[in-house]
């Protein structure tokens, strides 16, 4: 409770600073008329003890003597009313209370204007007579500073229980998106290298340094890095994690993935070898592989269980990585950025892929169409190759049912599920995945 | 007379004690804003004005020719029996008759569409003339409807205000001149008043409430006075950054409103009871900044010049945009709201439209004070709100004029440029009478499409006061004035002229039962 004796000597008497009791009141969050009080007591003391050395403001409230209500009513009084409306009679005397904030020197003064005084109280106490309204002004504005906090909310003199805000739609979705890009960083990681570490501890950091690798290695293309990398990063990511966890891949539909991955672990990957929906032709390909799959695999998983264990293995796989790659974590933001930008798209890729198989069955062969990702070589306004992958339809017939092949595709099916010609294809140039291996026997 | 030892070790003038006061309950009012004025999003404003005035006529002229016949029926002057004549293109000379039409007011001051278009001056400027009204004999006084139109002499027309689009019915004969001689004149008189709680859903409760406290009332107007509430209006904030003169008066209008102000006695019975701020008109003050421009241009000119290309450097000109002003207000409203329900006014001043009605202040002017007002709706900018069907919010910013209901009260403000426009056709200084003429008009901007900018509008005509309002204010006037009319049905309209705070630092509080008023006034010396 004494606290306050310091607080205004250190802010008066010190630091020459004019204080009301608002400030006082938020400063040390106590209710406003206490701490009236408290600057009525600390400028009693003050002066007794050495007159002069502070100055107070008082408020007060009031009916101030009739003089003043004149002119108040003045404009309905002196006007020469031609008009029957203008009756002056009408006009009635209004109670009128008068707010005065004055120096102490004229308390007295002001004090004689009253006919009554309802409230009397110090307003402000400071280290020179307020001449000038502004420093009171700024102690306002000092005293709204100070905002207030949950812990010890500012007392307030009258509340309002009915009070009603609107409940902020815009808050329910913030709080909403955090979440999903939470997720979202597990499987791709954020635009912020700083944050990303913390939230998605395997994955995130998963796709970035194979990709550091993959820049030591060739680090005559970084420059060339930043406009390329929308194209790029989406295969490589892809095919770390088929690497991370080629086996658990295998076991999902996509079977494909495991066997780039692998090629790409061995660099010998080719061009058209890259599963993504377009990539580049040109020198980037030992990047290519590395950060796409880690997007691609979680979404295509959506059994929890799949990706817990996924991301078991891909924690493996990053230790690993660390191992061989010692460059540090910065570096590896720009590539990042677009890696976020890509699993959307990818996420499409994956949807389409199984809705590839549109089957008919009749007389015991299957019939239909299904939908296949071909490959298409162009030559891009910067004279880059670029091989891209889109979905078309083919037709079918066979005798299996295709789903089932989907894991084990045959490589001498002329018209394999989509997924199965992916996997085909990389197969004759690279090392293909065990699994395909076992699948064309 | 208060002397010194009076009120020292009074009160606040003591040690702390230590024990916490309690905190206080502001008391709350029923409230039910109309939305009369409220326009769609989606306007035209191909359309013509002349469909105003038509409309006014056809939902004004039954009223104004039920009185006439009421107070002319059979009247019999000089042998001649008073006939009634339909339109004014069917008066006859010599023949003593009334009829009812428009009043047009032909003022060679008044600016004037048709002068500006023969001119080329195809964007007209605001007036900047103080008065229409010449005062040399040149003003001339028309009655004009669908028909026909023509002028007015004779000395009744001395004894009433007349502005442009007021109806009136007048009594007389057309002389030699072709001028029709007014031996009376009679206006529409007050519209039908509501009963109080004709509107909110809440009366049952209120009702039974009301009678104790009537009976209190009768029993002894001491014991009541505690447990009224108050609205409190005010108008004219003018939040500047150029003008400090009153930032300190402002801050205690705040403190005042909020509570902090005044001691535990003052707290409890006035100031907790102030259940609402009305705020009519003129919050952000543009102006001060536009006159403290060229002024700091003339004096440090080197200073100027030096930092003229550093501001030039960001998004806007900061010489012709100011911010501060409505952050100003923006905290000011964020810091009350929490404790008091805010309706919020705009006016002449205030960035919302120029023309009559104006809409409401958009919300992305208050980043702090928004979320007080009710979400943004959905289909926001198709159709016209469905009036009643939410809450009203916490922070109600409404347009000018603005209708609604307060504690079962209908009460009626603007922000003052009606007022202010039909000041200027008129020679008096009496602006309470003008509201009372309004209301008798039964028109709430009668000058509105001639003189006072408005939108033109088709199917209704808004400024028709179509329920006679308990309460009627308007703001941004220079002196307050207040007082109560009556009308023929026993109708009472209270009206108040709301000074603007800038000028007079002035607050006034109304009292929800009995519609007493009180002026306080903040003084920083």
């Amino acid at each position: 409770m004494e606290d306050y004796k310091t607080y205004l000597a250190e802010n008066i008497l010190s630091e020459d600073k004019v204080v009301t009791y608002r400030l006082l009141s938020r400063a040390l969050r106590v209710h406003p008329n206490v701490a009236k009080q408290m600057l009525y007591d600390f400028h009693k003391t003050q002066s007794s003890k050495k007159p002069g050395t502070v100055y107070a403001t008082y408020m007060l409230y009031g009916i101030k003597k009739s003089v003043q209500n004149q002119n108040g009513n003045a404009m309905d009084i002196d006007l020469p009313s031609s008009l029957p409306d203008a009756d002056p009679v009408d006009d009635e005397e209004v109670p009128s209370y008068t707010l005065v904030l004055v120096q102490e020197e004229r308390l007295a003064d002001v004090l004689k204007e009253y006919e009554t005084i309802t409230s009397i109280h110090v307003y402000s106490v400071g280290p020179h007579p307020a001449k000038d309204l502004t420093l009171l002004v700024d102690a306002a504005q000092s005293a709204l500073a100070i905002k207030d906090d949950a812990k010890k909310p500012q007392p307030r003199p009258i509340v309002n229980s009915h009070v009603r805000r609107r409940e902020r739609k815009g808050l329910g979705l913030k709080a909403a998106a955090p979440a999903k890009q939470e997720s979202k960083t597990k499987t791709a990681p954020t635009k912020t290298a700083p944050a990303k570490p913390s939230p998605a501890p395997a994955p995130a950091a998963a796709p970035a340094k194979p990709q550091e690798e993959s820049k030591s290695t060739a680090p005559a293309m970084e420059p060339e890095a930043p406009t390329a990398t929308t194209k790029k990063p989406a295969p490589s990511l892809k095919r770390n994690t088929s690497a991370a966890s080629g086996i658990m891949q295998a076991f999902s539909k996509a079977a494909s993935l495991p066997k780039k991955a692998k090629t790409s672990e061995k660099s010998t990957t080719a061009a058209e070898e890259t599963p993504a929906a377009l990539s580049d032709d040109g020198e980037d390909d030992d990047d290519v592989p590395l950060p796409k799959p880690d997007a691609q695999s979680t979404r295509k998983s959506k059994k929890e269980r799949e990706e817990e264990l996924r991301r078991m293995m891909e924690d493996d796989e990053d230790e690993d990585m660390e191992e061989t790659a010692d460059s540090p974590a910065p570096e590896e933001e720009e590539e990042e950025e677009p890696a976020v930008e890509e699993p959307p798209a990818k996420a499409d890729v994956a949807k389409e892929e199984k809705k590839e198989i549109v089957t008919t069955s009749g007389d015991g062969r299957r019939r239909g169409k299904r939908r296949v990702m071909k490959k298409k070589q162009i030559m891009d306004d910067q004279g880059y190759l670029v091989t891209i992958q889109e979905p078309a339809w083919e037709s079918f017939s066979e005798d299996e049912a295709p789903p089932a092949d989907k894991p084990k595709p045959k490589v001498a099916n002329p018209a394999p599920p989509a997924a199965a010609g992916k996997a085909k294809k990389p197969a004759p140039k690279g090392q293909g995945n065990i699994m395909s291996f076992f699948s064309k026997k | 007379m208060v002397t010194l030892d009076e009120v020292l070790g009074s009160g606040l003038l003591q040690k702390p004690s230590g024990d916490a006061p309690e905190a206080l309950q502001r008391q709350i009012t029923n409230y039910k804003p109309l939305h009369t004025f409220k326009l769609e999003k989606t306007r035209p404003y191909q359309q013509q004005y002349a469909d105003i005035y038509f409309l006014r006529l056809t939902k004004i002229r039954p009223a104004v020719e039920a009185a006439a016949s009421a107070a002319w029926e059979g009247t019999v002057l000089g042998g001649e029996k008073v006939k009634r004549v339909e339109r004014v293109l069917d008066v006859r000379q010599g023949e003593l008759c009334w009829v009812a039409g428009t009043v047009y007011m032909d003022m060679p001051l008044k600016p004037s569409i048709l002068e500006d278009v023969s001119k080329d001056r195809w964007i007209s400027a605001p007036t900047s003339v103080g008065h229409y009204y010449s005062g040399n004999g040149e003003d001339s006084v028309m009655l004009e409807d669908d028909s026909g139109r023509i002028r007015l002499v004779g000395n009744a027309l001395q004894n009433h205000f007349m502005v442009t689009g007021c109806i009136v019915a007048v009594m007389g004969t057309e002389n030699a001149n072709g001028e029709f001689e007014v031996i009376d004149l009679l206006f529409a008189e007050l519209p039908p008043q509501p009963e109080r709680w004709s509107l909110s859903k809440g009366k049952k409760e209120a009702d039974s409430s009301e009678d104790v406290e009537m009976m209190d009332a009768s029993f002894s107007r001491q014991s009541h006075k505690p447990s009224s509430k108050k609205i409190a209006l005010v108008s004219g904030l003018e939040f500047s950054n150029a003008d400090t003169s009153y930032a300190m008066e402002l801050n205690l209008l705040l403190e005042y409103l909020l509570g902090e102000a005044l001691d535990p006695s003052v707290q409890r019975d006035e100031l907790s009871h102030i259940t609402r701020l009305i705020i009519a008109g003129n919050s952000i003050s543009t102006t001060a900044a536009e006159q403290a421009k060229p002024a700091a241009a003339f004096d440090t000119t080197t200073v100027t010049n030096k930092f003229q290309p550093q501001i030039k450097k960001y998004g806007y000109d900061s010489s012709s945009y100011n911010p501060v002003p409505s952050q100003l207000l923006d905290s000011f409203l964020s810091d009350l709201l929490p404790t008091m329900p805010v309706t919020l006014l705009p006016g002449a001043l205030d960035p919302a439209n120029a023309s009559y009605p104006q809409q409401p202040i958009h919300p992305a002017m208050f980043p702090q004070s928004r979320t007080y007002m009710p979400p943004p709706k959905a289909g926001a900018g198709k159709d016209r709100d469905v009036p009643g069907e939410e809450e009203p919010g916490w922070f109600d910013n409404v347009t000018n004029p603005w209708e609604g209901e307060i504690e079962g009260w209908r009460v009626l403000g603007t922000g003052g440029q009606n007022l202010d426009d039909v000041f200027k056709y008129v020679e008096s200084e009496d602006r309470l009478g003008m509201m009372e003429a309004m209301c008798r008009w039964r028109c709430v901007a009668p000058t509105a499409p001639d003189t006072l900018w408005s939108y033109p509008f088709q199917e209704d005509e808004p400024f028709v006061i179509k329920e006679c309002p308990h309460l009627f204010f308007v703001g941004c006037q220079p002196e307050f004035g207040t007082k109560v009319i009556h009308g023929p049905d026993g109708q009472a309209v209270r009206l108040i002229a709301v000074p603007s705070f800038s000028e007079t630092r002035e607050v006034v509080l109304v009292d929800t039962e009995t519609l007493d008023v009180e002026r306080v006034k903040i003084v920083a010396e």
